[in-house]
């Protein structure tokens, strides 16, 4: 982008800029830290929230999308809840500050503001591009959040369970998560909010995984309807390691949900399955960029969409497979089922390939449920309405399922996919 | 798995060191003064003989055209263009238009001889009774011949250069001209619209059907010079028209600038098919010279039931892009686009296609194969989008790639964007998946999976490419056997 002159600023940006210059001072960070967030918010400032004229961010122009921000409040975040699977062990973050009651054995944490105070955590705040919006924003107000290390050959029983509970105003939070060789874990990270006053949410999840490790990652996005939710997460592959990464959208206004990862030991593989469930006036982006960097690495993405009412679904898909990449297996695939005349989706499966010894396939559907389908069901006595119920839920439930491993987890998750469809159905 | 050696060998045969029309020809040359100004453009203009209209209309293009930017975001590269260091007209002396073929220059004549492109119409008649073709000869600026004109104007079909039409069928001209393809759509049809030398026009009237196969022969031939042709056909109700377009440049070490603009309109119950065998100068091994082709073709089914198909064969230029689309407006109407894009050398090519629905009942198809191969980079980039009133639209879109070595890329950009429930979309780049009916089919009868693979996708690019008539078609001949086994999606 060239724009080194200032823009005439949008009430939502003038918002961003000021939250800043309200909260210097009591921001966190070293030297090294502070300074890098007068650059990421002056790169705000001069360049502006990306518009559709940014490739990445071309079919969610936040400068346009993005109408108002609410302003920060101290006191905006709620009560821990229960959590989402029994016997999961909750670690949440209030206004930046990290609750650490509940810590299970393999795993050490400490809250991120005193990684920003010793400036620890200045490499990370580093945007990943020009287009990294999300990136600059969250680098530029973070206040807290957790870091988290799995010990090497950990096996955890029970899920870890991030809570970023608000109510209201603003919340920026981190969470550099590493895991060790041979660890085994699965991590939830929960987005919600307790009250329908907007509030305006972004978090940067940065995961390691160590030789061997396998984890499941699940990203759980239920925030208010009035909420704009700028999430990101990347990862980072080694040798042998597995991520099963779960993203669901069940709530927000306007949500971005970012995963951006990289493939960088042989035999790494990623698995992310992704359901977006989309209702009201709501717009929601999930834009997702792997980069198979080395020889033997897979990857396998499936991407449920449902759109109904007025709502606006993104899914943008990029894979990349470098020069020696050979051996790449990679399939991505987006479908989506599109329920109302006034619904809107638009899909953007990528592929940019520089090894010529691969298989990489990519699949995007959009239609309507399957009219045999239906008429199999009606066929049988069962009314149209609760027909076409079962049918969305069987679209998305099924690939819910593959996490059989886990019953309650599965269980827990459809049960948020049910009470969804109930609500907006 | 990497690709064949049969394949290998295939793209081999066209890579870029192989081009065989980088011949020059030596011929006393008429041209305008290097840079581009409203005095240009008045000088084309009256070089052209046209009405007042046409020159209002181009100072409109160009004033546009001087407030907009550049494009940036195709994935291609190359070094600025300087607009002002370019020829915008050069004609072979003495030629301002078409004339009878006893009045070419024979040298020129030579030009289109060693080309394999025939303009001698009782050769054609004399030969073997294979299709016949007529012809519209284009060297730089200026359309030299058009073949069987009398025997089209027979039929009541109209096809002459666009300077003659403008001149002779100006309401036609003027009622279609830029309906398309706006004067402000894009920075290369702008400055085309602006400084558009010639091209061919078509008109087949109601209910006609074109009685022989139309074709325009491009050929860029003057240094420095930049070819801007303008092409306009219009297939009313009922009626249909088979149209191709050829292209060669000499080999030079300087980029040469190509900036068409193609407009097609389908009114009710039209078909037009339109077919491009694109071998412009690639440029050589180490990526010197060769042409840039910023190209912008795009078809209106405007009538109820139209229908029309994109063909192309893309094997020269040093950059391509362009993406030919069709806007489904008419209910019912349909989009084709077939395509296969081989790139070697350093080429760089960034195509694909655009599908509209804006009708209800509409339905396109997109198969597109992209081979890259040395240094070169393939990009497919194609759209795909129901609007909220195009109910029932439906859309197959299959789109593979195939690299041979490890200095190429192949990339694969689909944009879809649906918003109405009923639109059925399916988008696929994997050959594990062609239809599965017909593989299945191949199978049953003992035809091992990937020779049935071959066979399904070949025989069904051979169907198409063997519609192109010969003398266009050497390349494209050579394409066909090229498998996709090892695509890589």
């Amino acid at each position: 982008m060239n724009m080194q002159q200032a823009i005439k600023m949008t009430a939502a940006e003038s918002a961003l800029v000021d939250a800043y210059t309200a909260q210097i001072g009591d921001l966190p960070g070293d030297g090294a830290v502070l300074s890098l967030r007068d650059t990421l918010v002056h790169e705000l400032r001069t360049a502006g929230l990306p518009t559709r004229r940014v490739e990445a961010w071309h079919y969610t122009d936040l400068r346009t999308l993005l109408r108002s921000v609410p302003a920060a409040d101290s006191t905006a975040f709620s009560e821990r809840v229960e959590a989402i699977v029994p016997g999961a062990s909750v670690l949440s973050v209030r206004n930046g500050q990290a609750d650490l009651k509940t810590l299970p054995e393999g795993v050490t944490a400490r809250s991120y503001s005193e990684s920003l105070l010793d400036g620890s955590a200045a490499a990370g705040l580093a945007v990943l591009g020009a287009d990294d919006a999300i990136g600059r924003i969250n680098g530029g107000l973070v206040r807290g959040g957790l870091e988290i290390a799995v010990a090497e050959g950990a096996e955890l029983k029970a899920p870890v369970e991030i809570q970023v509970v608000q109510s209201h105003g603003q919340a920026h939070t981190r969470f550099p998560v590493s895991f060790g060789a041979g660890a085994k874990a699965t991590m939830i990270e929960r987005h919600l909010s307790t009250s329908a006053e907007p509030s305006f949410v972004s978090s940067v999840s940065d995961v390691t995984l160590a030789e061997g490790a396998d984890v499941i990652w699940i990203i759980l996005q239920q925030q208010g309807p009035a909420d704009t939710h700028l999430g990101q997460i990347r990862f980072d592959l080694g040798k042998d390691a597995k991520l099963h990464l779960f993203v669901i959208n069940a709530g927000g206004k306007l949500v971005r949900q970012e995963l951006h990862g990289k493939a960088s030991g042989e035999g790494a593989d990623l698995t992310l399955r992704g359901i977006n469930l989309l209702g009201g006036d709501s717009h929601t982006d999930v834009t997702f960029t792997l980069s198979h960097d080395v020889p033997h690495t897979t990857s396998s993405e499936i991407i449920r969409n449902v759109v109904f009412d007025r709502a606006k679904g993104v899914f943008q898909g990029k894979i990349l497979v470098a020069k020696d990449a050979q051996k790449t297996d990679a399939k991505m695939a987006c479908n989506t089922l599109l329920l109302s005349d006034d619904a809107d989706l638009s899909a953007k499966p990528e592929l940019e390939i520089f090894a010529d010894d691969v298989q990489c396939g990519h699949g995007a559907t959009v239609a309507d449920i399957d009219h045999t389908q239906l008429f199999y069901l009606l066929s049988r006595g069962i009314p149209e309405k609760k027909a076409r119920a079962m049918l969305v839920n069987a679209f998305v439930a099924e690939i819910v399922e593959e996490l059989e491993d886990d019953e309650a987890l599965v269980e827990a998750l459809e049960g948020v996919i049910s009470a969804w469809l109930e609500k907006h159905a | 798995m990497p690709a064949v050696q049969e394949t290998i060998d295939q793209v081999r045969q066209i890579d870029v060191d192989q081009y065989k029309y980088g011949f020059e020809t030596k011929i006393e040359m008429d041209k305008a003064p290097k840079g581009l100004s409203e005095d240009i453009i008045r000088l084309i203009s009256s070089k052209k003989n046209e009405p007042e209209w046409m020159l209002e209309w181009r100072f409109e293009a160009y004033r546009r055209w001087l407030t907009m930017e550049e494009p940036s975001w195709a994935r291609v590269r190359y070094p600025k263009i300087d607009f002002n260091e370019i020829h915008y007209y050069a004609a072979p002396k003495g030629t301002t238009g078409p004339k009878s073929l006893d009045e070419v220059d024979p040298e020129l004549l030579k030009v289109y001889e060693k080309l394999g492109i025939p303009l001698r119409e009782q050769e054609i008649l004399a030969g073997v009774e294979k299709s016949k073709i007529a012809v519209d000869a284009v060297f730089d600026s200026v359309s030299v011949v058009t073949t069987f004109k009398e025997e089209l104007k027979k039929a009541g079909v109209i096809f002459m250069s666009i300077s003659e039409a403008i001149r002779e069928h100006p309401d036609l001209v003027r009622k279609y001209l830029g309906t398309v393809v706006p004067q402000s759509d894009n920075f290369y049809a702008t400055l085309n619209s602006a400084v558009f030398t010639d091209g061919s026009f078509v008109y087949v009237p109601k209910g006609v059907r074109c009685p022989m196969e139309l074709s325009t022969y491009f050929r860029i031939n003057e240094k420095n010079t930049g070819q801007f042709e303008r092409t306009l056909i219009i297939a009313d109700e009922g009626a249909y028209v088979s149209y191709l377009e050829g292209c060669t440049a000499p080999q030079r070490d300087e980029n040469q600038l190509h900036a068409a603009v193609v407009e097609l309109i389908a009114l009710d119950d039209a078909e037009i098919k339109y077919s491009t065998v694109q071998n412009w100068y690639p440029g050589d091994k180490e990526g010197k010279g060769g042409i840039y082709n910023f190209v912008t073709k795009r078809g209106d089914c405007r009538g109820k039931n139209s229908k029309i198909s994109w063909t192309q064969v893309e094997t020269g230029s040093a950059i391509t892009w362009k993406y030919p689309s069709c806007i489904l407006r008419g209910d019912g109407s349909r989009g084709e686009f077939y395509s296969i894009a081989v790139s070697n050398g350093h080429q760089q090519v960034d195509s694909g296609t655009k599908m509209i629905h804006l009708g209800k009942n509409t339905s396109s198809r997109i198969i597109s194969k992209g081979i890259a191969a040395g240094f070169s980079d393939n990009t497919y980039r194609g759209q795909v989008s129901a609007h909220r009133k195009a109910e029932n639209a439906r859309n197959f879109t299959q789109c593979d790639s195939l690299l041979i070595g490890d200095k190429c890329g192949a990339h694969t950009v689909p944009y879809i964007e649906a918003k109405n429930s009923t639109a059925q979309f399916e988008h696929e780049a994997t050959t594990s998946k062609i239809s599965e009916d017909q593989l299945f089919y191949c199978l049953q009868r003992g035809i091992p999976e990937e020779a049935a693979i071959a066979l399904i996708v070949n025989g069904f690019v051979k169907e198409v490419i063997q519609e192109l008539p010969m003398e266009f078609a050497v390349e494209a001949q050579k394409l066909i056997g090229i498998s996709l086994e090892g695509s890589v999606g």
